[in-house]
């Protein structure tokens, strides 16, 4: 039982009910000039606006989308609203919101997952403002969105499918290594699968020995192929869901002693996916057999066109997939001007 | 000693606004009028509303954090709180694999398991802080680590929808959530300032040793202070998830500066003693004001970032700031 006066020297605050009333009268008060004015006239003529969400620009592969899909919005004479939610789903509900007070004509939208985002559709749905989710579709539902997406399966089973030939002429078994991206990411499946499937049948050249799960972390990666490496120091093939995930593997390669040139001996068969500058640094100098290149100017210009065909009301696939393509030592020069990691790589 | 004079009378006009329970409303109405004509849509009603939609659960995190650095600790593991209710509860009621998908008792129940465990991983905290004798922010920020690995492990880092939608209501109605966090508001208020459990909290903050000695039961108060603080982190997450309509092991994983920036905007001493429920909503307020402002000026993440940091860092120095002036003015 707690006595009923306390022995404190200490006055405890003292705020009545009337003083909290008159402050948040106050804080009405404050809202409410707000709300009495209108919002902003939606952008008049030709001169659209488009709101782009993207939830991180923590990679390569999304700062050369968001700069791509900047340079043709300014190409066209748009004006770009942009927001970057850094991982937080409630905060990119939050800046679509903006958008939508800001009377966007179109949202072009990179979400968290294919879950978190759907709230974001129906809102953008709700305000009657055509939505185009690049590069992460969303789940189905009820919520109305166009998404443009490489096709991640079909690319990494080809791309894989250039590796595994390439073990078949060593003559040799190969240990297999996958580091698997984050599998809340439909992306990150794909891949996966794609891997798999290019694997199936091949049974007698590779042996998955290590399936690695990075979350899309490069720390996660790096801890978790140093101990694939550990566990199975014969490994000789490595595929990773991402580019941007060579470093570590750079680093764990280098720690074990086994990073070496094609043709070296001791070489282990590289394969990645996106085409980053980090990839084509490795092609260049002889270490990296492949990587499947997404087109990430093709996303940007089929996620801009397919906002303006929204709003004029045409037709569109619900899912637009960018075919993408294998990049090798063969093609490199042939293929690097496609390759959008390639482009700051030459400056 | 006339020329102390107006110094003296200076610093207590100084100390006076300082600790008015409305100078960060003022700072509000001040940033509001200095910033609207600048900014594209930050005067309409629905911008108001979206204000009003994101700062609730915000001020509901805050509030458990007022709590517990008015007893001169910290919580940094409310982020993680937040993710292990969310899928926790959604576990519980999602329409695909819940356990009790469908069930009538799916909402309360997981209601209810979202503040069981919100109230356990506080406990954990408040007796790891009290009984062992570990620094609070070393304890949260393991307890931020651990927990925030559980949820992910639990879930295989999948988010869970299919939540059903009286839940999803619950925050994704401005009303509903505004209710809610209103309620918290006015119980923690009322704690605050008319109980006497508030003033053992003043007092522990004050100096605990001599709290202790005035015969405060500090170690249970302290664990209580804990407890609360998860329980609201779980309110929270009620709130975040309903938005969300899904359950996510890392919702609200980057809004701990948030919950801590707003909360010493505010006018609650990271040294522990002072802070009010009035003054964390002012906090959150011109937190989300400054965020949303800078949002519709188009301005990148970058410089959001950096211009939240420098606002986060000027409340801190108006802490200590705030605090010499009081001990010389006293």
């Amino acid at each position: 039982m707690l006595p009923k006066t306390s022995p404190l020297p200490v006055p405890a605050p003292k705020l009545p009910v009337k003083t909290l009333l008159r402050s948040l009268l106050l804080l009405a008060a404050c809202l409410g000039l707000a709300a009495c004015q209108k919002s902003e006239a939606p952008a008049a003529g030709g001169k659209l606006t488009i709101g782009v969400a993207f939830e991180t620009l923590q990679t390569e592969y999304w700062v050369a989308g968001f700069e791509a899909i900047r340079a043709d919005l300014k190409q066209r004479g748009y004006t770009m609203l942009e927001a970057v939610s850094d991982g937080d789903t409630n905060r990119q509900l939050e800046q679509v919101k903006t958008f939508i007070t800001r009377k966007v004509d179109g949202i072009i939208l990179v979400p968290k997952d294919a879950k978190t985002c759907l709230p974001i559709i129906k809102a953008a749905n709700a305000a009657g403002i055509p939505i185009v989710l690049f590069n992460r579709p969303a789940d189905k539902s009820d919520a109305k969105s166009v998404a443009i997406v490489a096709d991640n399966f079909a690319l990494t089973r080809e791309t894989v499918a250039y590796l595994v030939a390439e073990a078949k002429k060593s003559g040799k078994k190969h240990k297999a290594a996958i580091l698997i991206g984050d599998l809340g990411d439909i992306n990150a499946i794909g891949r996966r699968d794609g891997f798999d499937a290019a694997i199936k049948g091949h049974e007698s050249v590779i042996e998955v020995v290590a399936r690695i799960p990075t979350e899309w972390n490069q720390e996660k990666a790096q801890a978790g192929l140093v101990n694939a490496l550990q566990a199975n120091p014969d490994i000789s093939f490595i595929f990773t869901s991402s580019d941007f995930l060579f470093p570590s593997i750079i680093s764990a390669l280098k720690s074990a002693g086994k990073y070496h040139k094609i043709g070296a001996p001791g070489h282990v068969i590289l394969g990645g996916f996106d085409g980053d500058a980090t990839a084509y640094q490795l092609l260049k100098d002889g270490y990296l057999d492949a990587t499947g290149v997404q087109d990430v100017f093709f996303e940007a210009r089929q996620s801009i066109q397919a906002v303006l065909d929204l709003r004029a009301g045409k037709p569109v696939a619900e899912l637009i997939l960018d075919p993408g393509f294998v990049i090798h030592r063969g093609n490199l020069t042939e293929k690097s001007a496609q390759m959008w990691g390639a482009q700051p790589a030459k400056k | 000693m006339s020329a102390s004079a107006p110094a003296r009378s200076w610093r207590t006009t100084a100390a006076r606004a300082l600790d008015s329970d409305y100078f960060v409303l003022w700072l509000c109405v001040l940033y509001i009028a200095a910033v609207a004509p600048f900014t594209p849509g930050f005067l309409s009603l629905d911008n108001a509303a979206n204000v009003l939609a994101t700062l609730l659960p915000l001020f509901v995190v805050a509030l458990g954090q007022t709590l517990v650095l008015i007893a001169g600790g910290i919580d940094l593991s409310v982020t993680s709180i937040i993710g292990l209710c969310s899928i926790t509860g959604a576990l519980v009621m999602n329409g695909e694999t819940g356990w009790l998908a469908h069930s009538p008792l799916a909402i309360p129940a997981a209601i209810a398991f979202m503040l069981a465990v919100g109230g356990l991983v506080g406990a954990f905290n408040g007796i790891a802080i009290t009984r062992l004798r570990m620094p609070p922010y070393i304890v949260t920020l393991a307890a931020m680590m651990a927990f925030g690995g559980l949820a992910v492990w639990l879930t295989q880092s999948k988010a869970i929808n299919q939540l059903p939608a009286a839940f999803n209501a619950l925050g994704g109605r401005t009303a509903f959530a505004f209710v809610i966090a209103g309620a918290a508001g006015l119980a923690v208020h009322v704690m605050l300032g008319r109980s006497l459990f508030g003033r053992w909290l003043y007092a522990i903050g004050h100096n605990a040793r001599t709290a202790h000695v005035s015969g405060v039961p500090v170690t249970g108060v302290v664990i209580a202070a804990y407890v609360c603080s998860g329980v609201l982190a779980a309110l929270a997450a009620i709130l975040y998830t309903g938005q969300a309509e899904t359950g996510s092991p890392v919702l609200g994983q980057r809004i701990l500066l948030d919950v801590i920036g707003a909360t010493v905007i505010g006018g609650t001493s990271l040294f522990g003693g002072k802070g009010k429920v009035l003054w964390t909503l002012f906090g959150v307020l011109f937190l989300k004001l400054v965020d949303n402002s800078l949002n519709l000026l188009n301005l990148s993440i970058f410089t959001l970032t950096i211009v939240k940091g420098a606002v986060i860092l000027l409340a801190a120095l108006l802490d200590s700031l705030r605090t010499r002036l009081a001990g010389g003015h006293a």
